[in-house]
């Protein structure tokens, strides 16, 4: 029998799936609801409960009818027509629940439930593909939400359950077993592992996100634009990371890690609060800094994403901060240049982002150790404003300042006042009410760092010396070659004008010197609300806790933010320059076909050692078998080709030719002449094969 | 396909057409066994003593007697029976009493086709004495040694072993045999052809003999004039090896037998070049017996190292 079978475009391409209509088979079928499950866990953290539960739901029930294809009402309710009415339904519901559909929440959950959708209809073998592209997707939406090392651990065993699924569509005629497909994608993913690695350096970046990642968290712990008598202590109990500091040399001395936040100089008699007017530092601002001949020292600041503007700083900050990047680390102290500016430091000696930091930011930075901040301006009124409240405070400061000879005297006798009166320095100090200054000073006299800054401040300004509040951080812990400050290093401070500038007063270290030497754990021994990694004891959990976070560091520092600019670094430092993006396109194909080169393609070079006739002989074998006529390995050359003359009798003659010619050049003695002539004529003919077959009408149909 | 025939023909020689007429004459005898009388032919034409094994009545004796016949050479045949002596093969000393001497009077070794019927039904001694004859191409008989004809072949026939009163041939022997055929029941067709006609035995004696004993010697010698080339004997040493893996392989003097033996094939086939194909169906006729020890499950085994080993 004759099966006519006429040329069509179709044949020309590859067909991944051949049985168009066949059903899916159990075993695609669980695997993929295994990749689905791995893939949708990560998520149900993110979702809404009935999302998730949804989503699951459907694979079970699809799963359930595998097993009882019978059921009736599982049948109508994965049918097509149902499944369609529940996505639908679920768009509806998620639109109620967030208020909202564009964005990145409803979106991903509108997809969380398309896919498991897409996987409750699936009858079709040839869906498997469709469903593994989704599933891909909806893996990587993962990273909308976390980008840590944990994240990217836990979609491991997603990306393996994705390239298992892969490698069993390949084989659906000859079943393996798991572990050879096990062996095989391990060797497969590592042999792209290079090649992921060199896009990952090449593959050109984006300036900035591809899209602004919505505030992922408004409940971050941090300081805010005011504080009261309470706040800072709150804060201390946390053990959250505020930033980390890598100093490119060495780390200053505990007692000058000062790390500036915000200028407070607004108090309504119980709170403080930030001023209304700020103005651009300018270049004489920077050049006092400069001028006080303090040693000058330059880090990098890496900051979560705090959802806030403010950028912290050592005292005194002598330097714009500037996004980072290799070159930047190069001419770290240029102080005027704005080029990269990421923000402003103010005359207060304040720093803000252009924005709030809603993406973890790294930037350069650079300070003149020092305790003073020079004021380029007069002290503006509301330094000195004082509610009428505290009275018994003013009338005390009335009195020392009296006893006392200069304004500077004076800030020293309130110094000693609190070192030699009995003030207590705890974290949990008694509550104050409406007078908060008078019931600290002459009641209590306990307090941390926030009433003592706040009562200082207010004793400066009952005799008319200017003073703010500064509150950010101080001091910080050392974990091997970058500094931790964490929010229990969180600290208020005092800054008094005397002399033409603005001088650091600390009165927790007239207190408390331990706290400032040594740090809060050392200066609190005995109480509990100390959090556990501030606290001094070594032990084994505080150890890994701290490798812990040196790893993640690193993460976020050689990973997370590889950007255009450490790309850049990277053309300049193999000698490219402006890489053109034309150049990079061949720098990445010129190694990944090397790497693909030497992975695949070593059987290759070897066949080239074959003699001339082997060759073609192999090349003719390989296009007979693509086209479905696959020599077996015990056929004899002439009875192959007699066979390929069965299937395409139009083309005997050149089967014939080749026949004779091949046993001539591989098996019979025959001069160099001879075998030039009739190797050339041999690739004639198998080139015009090769041009000719897909037209040919085939006698006998493909096997 | 006439370029085809016209490309081999060129190749052909002269003292193919007298073997060709022999082919011929066999094939008439012993009718639709054409692969066992290649077989045979070129186990002939390499000097190789063969072994045929099967049943009784299917043709076996006809086969060496046609062959003997037709190759027109002296032939002489022994029925080995389970009281044969060695002296009944090799031959004895007669003391003639009127010369006063020990004379010798030669076996039925001393021509040039030895017809050894059902050689495993003698005991292993007389076994032996022939085997001895096969491999030295003498005999020595009371420290007298007597060479034997140029041409000397012996065919032997035997009973598949699972038969009563069979004595089986030890492998060492077995060895001495290039090739182990086996006849098999002809097929519906010529079993119909032959009862009709009956019995091909009486034809034998009335062949016509195209070709002597120098004749045959230099066709011999032609045939292994063959060329062979590397992808050949690279499936040659493939098979070889596959052979070694599973158990008693093929040693390096049978894999020169297979050399030999492919050439002649290929001779015979009127070719100047040895085929992949040849040495695939010469093969399980080679490598049977001598793996097994018995040429019908060594044939079985041979063909599935012929199935594992990739075809040039």
């Amino acid at each position: 029998m004759t099966i006519r079978k006429g040329f069509s475009w179709r044949n020309l391409l590859p067909v991944l799936n051949p049985g168009d209509n066949s059903r899916m088979d159990a075993r695609t079928l669980y695997a993929l609801s295994c990749l689905l499950v791995l893939v949708q866990l990560p998520h149900t953290l993110n979702m809404p409960i009935w999302v998730s539960a949804v989503g699951l739901s459907m694979v079970g029930a699809r799963l359930a009818l595998l097993k009882n294809p019978k059921h009736k009402l599982l049948g109508w309710l994965l049918s097509p027509a149902s499944v369609t009415g529940i996505a639908a339904l679920s768009a509806l519901a998620i639109k109620w629940d967030y208020g909202y559909i564009i964005g990145r929440d409803p979106c991903v959950a509108f997809l969380f439930i398309l896919v498991a959708a897409k996987f409750a209809e699936v009858r079709r073998a040839i869906d498997a593909t469709l469903l593994l592209c989704l599933c891909a997707f909806l893996l990587l939406t993962q990273y909308f939400y976390s980008q840590t090392i944990i994240a990217a651990i836990v979609t491991l065993p997603a990306v393996v359950a994705l390239a298992y699924c892969l490698a069993i569509l390949r084989d659906a005629k000859s079943p393996q077993n798991l572990i050879f497909h096990l062996k095989l994608i391990g060797k497969l993913l590592l042999q792209g592992l290079p090649i992921a690695a060199l896009l990952f350096f090449v593959f050109p970046r984006l300036p900035g996100p591809l899209w602004s990642l919505p505030d992922s968290s408004t409940a971050t712990t941090g300081l805010s634009d005011s504080m009261s008598p309470g706040s800072i202590g709150k804060l201390s109990q946390s053990d959250a990371v505020a930033f980390r500091v890598e100093f490119d040399n060495d780390t200053p001395e505990p007692n000058q890690l000062y790390w500036r936040g915000i200028v407070l100089s607004q108090f309504d008699g119980r709170s403080w609060s930030i001023s209304d007017q700020k103005f651009h530092a300018s270049a004489t601002y920077f050049n006092k800094v400069q001028s006080q001949l303090k040693p000058s020292i330059d880090y990098t600041v890496t900051l979560p994403a705090h959802q806030q503007r403010w950028l912290f700083a050592l005292d005194a900050a002598s330097s714009q901060p500037k996004n980072y990047n290799a070159s930047s680390r190069q001419q770290a102290t240029a102080s005027s240049t704005t080029s990269r500016a990421i923000g402003t430091v103010f005359t207060d000696g304040q720093i803000l982002a252009r924005e709030r930091v809603t993406q973890p930011l790294r930037y350069r930075q650079s300070s003149s150790l020092s305790d003073v901040i020079p004021a380029v301006h007069k002290p503006r009124a509301d330094t000195l404003h004082l509610p009428e409240k505290n009275t018994r405070t003013i009338r005390f400061a009335k009195e020392l300042r009296a006893r006392t000879s200069s304004d500077r005297a004076y800030a020293k006798e309130v110094l000693r006042h609190f070192n030699q009166q009995p003030f207590r320095y705890t974290l949990e100090p008694q509550l104050l009410g409406s007078t908060p200054v008078d019931e600290f000073l002459f009641d209590t006299r306990e307090g941390f760092c926030e009433h003592y800054a706040s009562a200082f401040v207010v004793l400066m300004r009952a005799v008319g010396i200017p003073a703010r509040i500064v509150t950010g951080y101080q001091g910080g812990e050392i974990n091997n070659d970058y500094l931790i400050v964490r929010q229990s290093n969180a600290h208020a401070w005092a800054e008094v004008y005397l002399d033409g500038v603005w001088q650091r007063a600390d009165p927790t270290a007239a207190v408390a010197p331990s706290r400032v030497e040594q740090g809060l754990a050392a200066a609190l021994p005995n109480e509990a609300s100390v959090p556990r990694l501030s606290r001094q004891t070594p032990g084994l959990i505080r150890n890994a806790l701290l490798r812990w976070d040196t790893l993640n560091y690193h993460w976020q520092r050689l990973v997370i933010d590889f950007d255009d600019d450490s790309q850049k670094s990277f053309w300049d430092a193999i000698g490219l320059g402006k890489a053109a993006l034309w150049q990079i396109c061949i720098i990445a194909l010129l190694i990944t076909s090397l790497w693909s080169a030497w992975v695949i393609g070593l059987p290759r070079w070897q066949r080239s050692t074959l003699e001339r006739q082997e060759r073609h002989w192999n090349r003719l074998v390989k296009t007979l078998g693509a086209h479905s006529l696959t020599r077996q390995h015990t056929e004899s050359a002439a009875d192959f080709l007699l066979r390929a003359c069965e299937h395409w009798p139009a083309c005997t003659s050149q089967f014939m030719r080749l026949s004779i010619a091949f046993e001539q050049l591989r098996f019979q003695a025959i001069d160099e002449g001879q075998q030039k002539i009739l190797n050339t004529q041999l690739l004639k003919d198998i080139v015009w094969l090769q041009l000719t077959l897909p037209f040919r009408r085939r006698a006998l149909p493909a096997n | 396909m006439s370029l085809l025939a016209t490309q081999r023909s060129v190749s052909s020689v002269d003292a193919h057409t007298p073997l060709s007429h022999v082919k011929a004459q066999l094939e008439t005898v012993l009718l639709g066994k054409s692969q066992q009388i290649m077989l045979a032919l070129s186990c002939i034409l390499a000097r190789g003593h063969l072994l045929i094994e099967d049943v009784p009545g299917v043709g076996k004796t006809t086969l060496a007697h046609a062959l003997s016949a037709s190759l027109g050479l002296d032939w002489k045949r022994v029925q080995f029976t389970s009281d044969l002596l060695p002296a009944d093969v090799v031959g004895v000393s007669i003391y003639n009493s009127e010369t006063r001497r020990f004379e010798f009077k030669p076996g039925p070794v001393f021509t040039s086709i030895l017809l050894a019927d059902e050689i495993n039904r003698a005991p292993a001694k007389a076994q032996s004495a022939l085997l001895e004859a096969m491999e030295e191409r003498q005999v020595t008989v009371d420290g007298v040694t007597h060479p034997l004809d140029e041409q000397f072949f012996v065919i032997a026939t035997q009973n598949p072993n699972d038969q009563l009163g069979a004595f089986t041939l030890p492998e060492s022997q077995l060895d001495r045999f290039l090739i182990g055929i086996q006849i098999g029941y002809p097929d519906a067709a010529t079993e119909r052809k032959l009862l009709e006609h009956g019995d091909r035995r009486a034809q034998a004696s009335q062949l016509s003999k195209p070709l002597g004993a120098r004749a045959l010697g230099e066709c011999s010698d032609a045939a292994q004039q063959m060329h062979m080339s590397s992808p050949v004997f690279d499936y040659i040493q493939a098979l070889i090896l596959a052979t070694r893996n599973e158990g008693v392989g093929l040693s390096p003097r049978a894999g020169l037998a297979l050399v030999r033996l492919s050439r002649s094939y290929a001779y015979l086939h009127e070719r100047s070049h040895v085929l992949p194909e040849d040495v695939r169906d010469v093969f399980a006729a080679l490598a049977g017996h001598r793996m097994t020890g018995s040429v019908k499950s060594g044939h079985i085994k041979a063909r599935e190292i012929l199935d594992k080993v990739a075809m040039p």
